[in-house]
């Protein structure tokens, strides 16, 4: 080959190269970048041991005895993904319905405003975004409602990230962030107008104990949605394969045991909430939320690739290939529990705080 | 942490009946620039703890808000001026808030308050 043809060949793959890992890497364009892979709050040379410490305690989801604990490990299992789920899924850590024509941001955007629209909230109204992640959710419900949203987060890495994001987005004055349990707020009672969680009291091992906080920080009269991660009527306790896909979801995702459907509303009217509506937003005509996941394997493979040359190279910490890997594995599980139907994460119940409420 | 986040935290150790409102430790304010928005002021006035708002500023170095509003004030543009610096515009970057009734310190770092419990004040 002459040098012409040579040095063009080499062109043309070293751009299809950084095509493919670099434009149809990240998720999201300017978004985190995969040289930027950290291990969140805990520093690169713990984060092996961070994550065998992780995937110990929740070996038995269900029964874990140290439930004080559980908090910990959450916080923990945040440090290490909060970055690979901002290069590989985006900003806002949950699922959405597929729409048809529209792509996954935009499906997302309108679940997110679909929230806050339950929740009937004016513009400059106070409400509180329980389990907030690095704010996706957030953003989108403060621009489309003009609320002004407090988010609480137990990861200290999280409210970094989220406060970046609000900034850049413009959405500083609208949305604030707080590092703090969900178990234990740091608000007075009956201080917010509306409150929303998407996919996050999950990580509670009571519901009950989550709702009766929000019950207490919320006004009376005020309304509360939460997208909860369930076990459907399609699920059988005893079936060894059913069991083996809830045990899966639970392990790779910091749950102490996922409840059944209907175990949510029982909890809220424990606590003191009239519920008003009910619904599982996967059940049809819905799309299904698990395509996104599937389509994410050649992804995987070159996220893989991508991981393990960075990690040999000491740019990303050691420990990442185990994390991202726990995730694909995990994300095979979460598919074949919307597949075979027995697992949704989208279990909306829309509660409201009595006008004349006694605390429980 | 502005003060309008300020004004809607409390302690909530255990065993402590009146945690509202925590004592600010100021060691690094800045002050950042935010649109005036006279609609969001008025919306925010009456869920605001005024008092604790008033005292929140000077320690924070501002001191020109009155200690009482009469209703009136709302539509002077000066005042609505003076209200949203001090809810918006100043910042603690570094310092602390503290727990009106045990003194426990809530560390405030890069404008971040981690307000997690320790295991024995749950």
């Amino acid at each position: 080959m002459d040098s012409l043809t040579l040095f063009c060949t080499g062109a043309l793959l070293a751009g299809g190269l950084y095509w493919f890992v670099c434009v149809l890497g990240p998720a999201e364009r300017q978004g985190k970048r995969a040289s930027d892979l950290s291990g969140g709050s805990i520093s690169a040379e713990k984060v092996q041991d961070s994550y065998n410490q992780y995937w110990s305690f929740f070996r038995r989801p269900k029964q874990i005895e140290a439930s004080e604990k559980v908090p910990d490990f959450v916080d923990t299992f945040y440090n290490l993904v909060t970055d690979i789920y901002e290069w590989g899924w985006g900003q806002s850590f949950h699922f959405s319905p597929s729409v048809a024509g529209k792509s996954h941001k935009d499906a997302t955007r309108l679940h997110e405003e679909m929230a806050v629209d339950l929740i009937d909230v004016n513009p400059g109204s106070r409400i509180l975004d329980v389990g907030c992640g690095v704010g996706g959710p957030m953003r989108a419900i403060a621009s489309h409602s003009r609320a002004n949203v407090v988010g609480i987060t137990i990861n200290e890495y999280q409210v970094k990230r989220a406060r970046l994001h609000n900034k850049k987005a413009g959405l500083d004055s609208l949305c604030e962030v707080v590092c703090g349990n969900f178990l234990e707020m740091p608000f007075p009672e009956s201080s917010f107008d509306g409150a929303y969680s998407i996919e996050a009291t999950c990580h509670a091992p009571k519901l009950e104990e989550v709702y009766a906080e929000i019950f207490r920080v919320l006004k009376p009269g005020a309304l509360y949605v939460s997208y909860e991660w369930v076990t459907t009527d399609k699920y059988n306790g005893d079936d060894a394969e059913h069991k083996e896909v809830i045990q899966g979801i639970e392990r790779g995702d910091a749950l102490p045991g996922l409840r059944s459907h209907v175990d949510i509303a029982e909890a809220a009217k424990k606590v003191g909430f009239e519920v008003v509506k009910e619904k599982d937003l996967a059940k049809p005509p819905s799309e299904p939320w698990w395509t996104r996941l599937k389509m994410g394997r050649i992804a995987y493979w070159r996220n893989h690739i991508l991981v393990t040359v960075l990690s040999f190279l000491g740019i990303a910490p050691k420990g990442t290939v185990d994390v991202h890997e726990m995730l694909f594995i995990t994300a095979d599980y979460l598919t074949r529990g919307g597949e075979t139907g027995i697992f949704t994460p989208m279990h909306m119940i829309l509660c409201r705080k009595p006008e004349t409420a006694k605390s429980s | 942490m502005r003060l309008l986040t300020h004004n809607m935290l409390s302690s909530n150790i255990k065993g402590v009946t009146n945690g509202f409102p925590l004592r600010i430790e100021a060691e690094k304010v800045v002050e950042k620039q935010v649109d005036l928005n006279i609609d969001f002021l008025k919306n925010m006035f009456p869920k605001i703890e005024w008092k604790a708002l008033v005292s929140a500023s000077r320690t924070m170095g501002y001191a020109e808000l009155p200690e009482e509003v009469e209703p009136s004030k709302l539509d002077s543009e000066e005042f609505l001026r003076k209200f949203h610096h001090a809810l918006l515009e100043l910042h603690l970057e570094e310092g602390a808030l503290v727990c009106p009734e045990t003194g426990r310190r809530f560390p405030v770092s890069k404008g971040i308050p981690n307000m997690l419990l320790h295991e024995d004040e749950v």
